[in-house]
């Protein structure tokens, strides 16, 4: 690994002038758990790694008024944090499952979207509960919607001298209900070979699904909705067809690649499974 | 049963606290004054020329003290095949051949320098598959190799194994039944925790010391040995110290480049040169498990027992030669001997390729053809219309056969096994119902009691005891995780009469330790154990001796507990150990009490047909799975988990349990999750994120049924179980997943890829 200084910033201002002060020769660091297995690879090898963990507030949870997760909150605060877990239930689950516990007490939020996995574990019940990114840069602030941040693989629309502050959850829908699965090889410390979220907002007289988010990761350039899909649910009772439909729908709005985690034909077909078993499970149908 | 105080107790590990608090010293730890740091330069090709190399930029760094390559070094070649060397010139064969090597005063300087190492190469066509490699005109990958009657250049290595018993062509023609496919086994990884590792350094006569994380710490010795003999030290010696080994099961069975590489250095260098592998280099440049590719056929009567079996094999050596080149030779053990099977063929061809080669891993190849058997076992019993339970026991060995390569089986507790597994997994009840759960079980033979694969099967022990009664086991075993050193005092403190915490077991250094053949063939419990146990018979004799004088008693009225030595008739006469010890130290004319012994078990080498009382005594096992495949994913779930094994004795329960659930842990990886990824000869897995093993949260609850035998010929009766764990393991899960769902998946790891694919297939 080559050689790097570190510094650690007390201030979100510090930290913005020390990236524009060092430009393409820093590299953020966060919980350090993607960003030094890159530089252990050779496919970063920043002079400066600027810390986060220094920056006072970045790790906070705020629910009063707008649901604000600060981009250094770590997947364990996450997984145990009763507000999230009530409100954001599928965030939990999605950040439960990441890594291991080691991992998950040091890796954050903001990471894991800042790395842009297409498998990326959190970014399929973020992109369901249609949260919004608030990047911060010496200049502005702008607030990205997520589809509009992730741009391929590794790749965002966060700019050279940009910090990702927080992330913006919106309160979904009353009678909202969902389901996040992750389909990996293990049962820790895997990468999924596909994820799949779904929020469902069904009518609880006629149980008709009024509104209906589906998220796909790991079977495209990056985590996406799957909005067709999202459709043909809407304004439908959900029966065994149709679920079944919604699979084979979800099917074709993803475009999965073969790599040594699965082949695109796997993969495809476990959108179809893992689409109709979480939106089973979101509404509590039974499991055939 | 004898009442034991020290045998059939759970005692931890000896250096259990040592490891799990970090004081343990790993080859990680390991640092010597001066020290520099040795880091390798690998092809980045699988078959090319080398045509240029210019090392002149990566000698001017600061640090760097000295660089080698194939064409600045003395020419060793090593493993048994002496097809290997430290430093590949000329030619490069795979993406793990050594190329260049640096040592620096720090290992970042060493990376640094590889870096500016220029090689340039002609690139040539490869090949990666045995059996294109086997055809004519097939590419050579060692031109000057010359094989089959006629020596002509051939890519198949002189080692025909064939083991041919009975008549299989006439077996075949009479049977009822006849069963025949293919399977395939593929590469995977020890995953030692502690990497690969070694320091040497020369004194100033040329004398080398080593520290490595060996298994076999005599034979080591004299491959370093003639290392330096090669390097024109002829007569200089080689001391081997072990340090605390982080996991071995076989790879440490072989002495490696890297290590030369690091004699090389320190002799060029005159200063101690540690190298370390990282993990990347811990998957691609260290030897996996042998992959095979299996052609079986077996047959049996209308009701049931075994006609013939006949196995053909093709195993990939990969572009040089370790042991994985022999394991047909422990194959052919469950080939010949799993169940009564009285006619009997296997052939067997090792075919050098452009991939990785392949090394010893616990089973020693037995998993790989277990596999095969035991999964086809479960289809021939369906063919028969007879239930796989049935099946088993109606053709499981029994005490005092004869088996068709010349096995004596003395003990022999598997149809116990396989009964306590029945019971277990509550068979008749919940076989054959294909809702999705399904059952299985799987059975194994190995060697129990050493095996002679050397001329030798030997170790020795030596004992002495000191002033205050502290015994001083000095051993030839290698204690690598396993549990030697524990096993070994409680042997011995049992014969002694003493406590465990009263013996120190020695088993690190060569200068100071008697011989051994190593840890392997899950032998060091029972020849170690018998050489430990033999010297502290000797050990106790002289005490009872020394006693005799002091406490005015005879010495076959005398005996030894609980630290006393005491008389048998008269309970007044006794003295604390140390006491009469101190007495003999402080007289005139004293003496030291002390011994060695010298075990070599009555066992023989195979014959030129390879038949041969391999063992004195085999060890067996089944195991039983429940599993749950999910149809739509391909998912598999190990719902139960039963493994009984025939042990002999369990010494220490603990220990040995630990042992079942480590090896069943390994075979479940094996069976589902566990692959060493080549793609045109390189690995592209090298590391855990993409290498499956399981973790903690994946290995489901082990039970293991010990089933005691007590045989004679073991220490306390006890026989190995360091392989047999992992041996059964993925045809017992193969054979639920086909109870479950009604597909028989025939390449490991059993992903749920395959099954989901072979479950289309099957509803086409
Ligand atoms: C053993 C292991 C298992 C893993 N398992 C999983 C898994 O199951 N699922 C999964 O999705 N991931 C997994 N990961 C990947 C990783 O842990 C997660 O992506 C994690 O959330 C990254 O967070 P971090 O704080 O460690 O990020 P870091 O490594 O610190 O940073 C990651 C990247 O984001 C940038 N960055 C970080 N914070 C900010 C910010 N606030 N603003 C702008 N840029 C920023 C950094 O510059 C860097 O490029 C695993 C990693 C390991 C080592």
């Amino acid at each position: 690994m080559k050689k790097f200084d570190y510094l650690k910033p007390h201030t979100l201002e510090e930290a913005l002038s020390l990236l524009s002060q060092y430009g393409d020769k820093a590299r953020l660091i966060a919980g350090g758990t993607d960003a030094i297995v890159m530089n252990k690879q050779k496919k970063i090898s920043p002079d400066v790694l600027i810390s986060l963990q220094g920056i006072q507030g970045l790790d906070q949870i705020e629910s009063n008024g707008t649901f604000k997760i600060g981009a250094l909150v770590t997947h364990r605060t996450i997984e145990q944090s009763e507000r999230i877990k009530k409100r954001f239930p599928l965030l939990a689950e999605a950040s439960s499952v990441l890594g291991s516990v080691q991992i998950r007490n040091v890796a954050t939020l903001g990471g894991n979207l800042c790395t842009a996995s297409p498998s990326a574990e959190t970014a399929p019940s973020l992109l369901v509960y249609e949260a919004e990114v608030l990047l911060v840069s010496r200049m502005e602030e702008r607030r990205l919607s997520l589809p509009s941040f992730f741009l391929g693989p590794g790749e965002t629309a966060l700019d050279k001298k940009e910090i990702l502050k927080e992330i913006i959850l919106p309160s979904p829908p009353p009678n909202s209900l969902g389901a996040y699965l992750k389909l990996g090889r293990r049962k820790s410390v895997d990468l999924s070979v596909v994820n799949v979220a779904v929020l469902l907002t069904l009518d609880p007289k006629t149980g008709i699904c009024e509104r209906a988010r589906i998220a796909l990761g790991a079977v495209a350039p990056t985590p996406l909705r799957a909005k067709e899909t999202e459709k043909i649910l809407e304004g439908n009772l959900l029966d065994e067809r149709l679920i079944i439909r919604a699979g084979d729908w979800a099917k074709q709005e993803c475009s999965p690649i073969t790599d040594i985690r699965g082949s695109a034909e796997y993969r495809r077909e476990m959108v179809a499974v893992l689409v109709a078993k979480a939106i089973k499970q979101s509404v509590k149908l039974p499991r055939k | 049963m004898q009442d034991f105080i020290n045998i059939g107790k759970r005692i931890p590990k000896m250096d259990a606290e040592d490891k799990v608090t970090g004081k343990a010293v790993y080859i990680q730890d390991l640092k010597v004054p001066g020290m520099l740091w040795g880091k390798i330069l690998y092809s980045p090709h699988p078959h090319a020329r080398i045509l240029n190399m210019d090392t002149s930029a990566a000698e001017r760094l600061p640090g760097v003290k000295a660089v080698l390559t194939g064409y600045n070094t003395p020419l060793i070649k090593f493993g048994f095949y002496k097809d290997n060397m430290p430093l590949k010139a000329n030619k490069v064969c795979s993406y793990r051949d050594e190329v260049a090597a640096v040592a620096a005063t720090d290992p970042d300087i060493a990376e640094e320098a590889l870096g500016l190492i220029r090689v340039e190469y002609e690139i040539l066509p490869a090949i990666f598959d045995p059996e294109d490699a086997m055809k004519e005109g097939a590419l050579l990958i060692h031109e000057e190799h010359l094989g089959g009657k006629e020596k002509k250049p051939t890519n198949i290595l002189n080692l025909p194994w064939r083991l041919v018993a009975g008549d299989v062509d006439e077996a075949r023609k009479n049977s009822a039944h006849v069963a025949e496919d293919r399977f395939k086994l593929t590469w995977v990884n020890h995953c030692c925790m502690g990497t690969s590792g070694c320091v040497a350094r020369f004194d100033l006569r040329n004398n080398l010391t080593i520290y490595s994380n060996t298994q076999i710490p005599a034979l080591a010795q004299r491959d370093y040995t003639e290392a330096l003999a090669a390097m024109g030290l002829e007569g200089k010696k080689a001391r081997v110290i072990k340090t605390t080994i982080g996991g071995a099961f076989g790879s440490k069975l072989d002495t490696y480049a890297y290590e030369y590489i690091a004699i090389l250095l320190a002799y060029k260098t005159r200063k101690p040169v540690k190298i370390i592998f990282t993990r990347e280099e811990e998957f691609f440049a260290t030897s996996p498990r042998q992959p095979a590719v299996i052609d079986i056929a077996q047959g049996c009567t209308k009701d049931g027992t075994f006609t013939f079996r006949d196995v053909r094999m093709v195993l990939d050596n990969g572009a040089y030669t370790s042991w994985g080149a022999t394991t047909p030779s422990v194959m052919m053990m469950p080939i010949s001997s799993l169940y009564k099977v009285p006619n009997v063929r296997y052939v067997a061809k090792c075919v050098y390729t452009n991939n990785t080669y392949s090394q010893a891993f616990r089973g020693y190849g037995n998993p790989q053809a277990t596999f095969a058997i035991e999964s086809q076992i479960d289809a021939l019993a369906e063919m028969a219309g007879i239930d796989p339970l049935d099946f088993r026991m109606r053709n499981a060995n029994t005490p005092g056969e004869v088996t068709p390569q010349h096995f004596n089986i003395t003990t022999c507790g598997l149809r116990e096994c396989i009964d306590v597994v029945a019971q277990k997994l509550d068979w008749r009840q919940n076989r054959g119902k294909r809702d999705g759960r399904g059952i299985g079980m799987a059975s194994m033979i190995h060697v129990g009691g050493g095996a002679r694969v050397y001329k030798s099967d030997g170790c020795g022990t030596i004992i002495k005891i000191d002033d205050f009664g502290t015994v001083n086991v000095i051993t030839g075993a290698t204690d690598m995780g396993q549990g030697a050193d524990t096993v070994i005092a409680q042997i011995v403190a049992e014969e002694l009469g003493v406590r465990v915490e009263d013996v120190i077991v020695t088993h690190t250094d060569t200068d100071i330790c008697p011989w051994d053949v190593g840890a392997h063939a899950s032998r060091t419990t029972f020849v170690a154990g018998n050489s430990a146990r033999g010297a502290s018979k000797k050990v106790k004799e002289q005490l009872l001796e020394v006693a005799s004088r002091s406490l005015g008693e005879n010495p076959e009225n005398l005996d030894i507990r609980d630290r006393t030595i005491f008389s048998k008739l008269d309970p007044e006469k006794k003295s604390p150990l140390g006491k009469i010890l101190r007495a003999s130290h402080y007289t005139a004319g004293g003496r030291m009490v002390m011994a060695e012994h010298f075990y070599d078990p009555p066992n023989e080498n195979l014959d030129r047909e390879f038949k041969g009382n391999l063992s004195v005594t085999y060890a067996y096992g089944t195991h039983g799975v429940e599993v749950e495949v999910d149809k739509e994913t391909g998912q598999v779930k190990i719902l139960k988990y039963v493994a009984a094994h025939d042990v002999g004795r369990a010494i220490n329960p603990m220990l040995l349990e630990g042992q079942v659930y480590g090896g069943a842990a390994m075979g479940i990886g094996y069976a589902l999750t566990e692959q060493l990824i080549l793609k045109n000869g390189k690995v592209i897995n090298p590391d855990f994120r993409d290498y499956k093993i399981l973790t903690a949260a994946d290995v489901p609850n082990i039970e293991a049924v010990v089933i005691e035998t007590d045989d004679p010929s073991g220490p306390f009766g006890a026989k190995g179980i360091g392989e047999p764990g992992l041996v059964p393991t993925a045809p017992a899960i193969a054979n639920a997943i086909y109870d479950a769902v009604g597909v028989r998946i025939k390449e490991l790891p059993i992903t749920p890829e395959k099954v989901l694919a072979a479950l289309k297939e099957k509803t086409k």
